[in-house]
């Protein structure tokens, strides 16, 4: 059984807390700097040809995240709150191949000093904006994660 | 496809019989009378989580035999787990990575520091 579902507990959230030894400016700055970002969003290996951050309440997030293979992963998103240095929430939407979003997700970044380093707490959680999300999200309350990783599992063998 | 394939994926998933039948499948093909078996559940009932699960993509009957087994199919199940993994991995490999080019960013300013009074 893997370490952890996807939603972390009964909140369906999956809360990832990191301490950087960085001030809280540097690390408010790597999050909201395109410049910045584009060089450490997603995973080891991915590059993101195209990162737009307009980073203010209601301003638009667009990133196109690279994978080694070449298939391109269009996000798009939107700022909700950016509350400098201390906090961020966005919601985000992973695009279909034609462009349709498969759901919603929202994101808080609390970013909290600790010393001369900071901590910070990092919660997505999906909401859903399509009719058809509703049973996936009364899903989740059930715990289906347990069930995909165990088809994972079972995928895995085949 | 249908654009909102994945969706059509979880809505089937997100019923508990609907999930513990697709369990049920993964050991071998089974009759709708077999899968009704652990359920305390009519044959109608049974035959209409089939049919979500059959529009969805998950399973696949076959029409030839009388009594119709049913087989689970991976494919959309895989496009779900896969995107499972790919959402864990994005956040744990980016923050990795953030926390790498923090340490990058501080070094270089203190290099950067330390050869000022070196420099012209």
């Amino acid at each position: 059984m893997a370490t952890g579902s996807l939603m972390a507990n009964e909140e369906q959230e999956l809360v990832l807390t990191r301490v950087f030894d960085a001030p809280r400016e540097l690390v408010f700055n790597a999050w909201t700097d395109p410049k910045q970002v584009e060089q450490w969003w997603g995973p080891r290996g991915f590059t993101n040809p195209v990162c737009d951050l307009d980073v203010r309440p209601g301003g638009a997030i667009r990133i196109h995240m690279r994978a080694p293979d070449g298939t391109v992963y269009p996000m798009t998103g939107v700022y909700n709150e950016v509350v400098e240095p201390e906090r961020l929430v966005f919601t985000s939407a992973a695009l279909d191949a034609d462009g349709n979003p498969m759901f919603e997700v929202l994101t808080t970044v609390i970013f909290a000093e600790q010393g001369s380093k900071t901590k910070q707490i990092l919660r997505a959680r999906v909401i859903k904006t399509t009719a058809q999300a509703a049973p996936y999200i009364a899903g989740m309350e059930q715990g289906w994660t347990q069930s995909l990783e165990r088809l994972a599992e079972f995928l895995a063998k085949t | 496809m249908a654009p909102d394939h994945l969706s059509t994926t979880l809505a089937a998933l997100s019923d508990p019989t609907r999930r513990a039948i697709l369990a049920r499948l993964t050991a071998g093909q089974a009759t709708v009378t077999e899968l009704a078996a652990p359920f305390a559940m009519s044959l109608p009932a049974v035959s209409r989580h089939l049919k979500v699960l059959e529009h969805a993509g998950l399973i696949t009957r076959r029409r030839e035999a009388q009594w119709r087994p049913c087989r689970i199919k991976a494919g959309p199940l895989k496009d779900v787990a896969d995107w499972v993994a790919h959402y864990r991995r994005f956040w744990t490999e980016s923050l990795d990575r953030l926390d790498d080019y923090l340490r990058d960013v501080q070094k270089k300013e203190k290099n950067h520091g330390y050869r000022k009074p070196h420099g012209k």
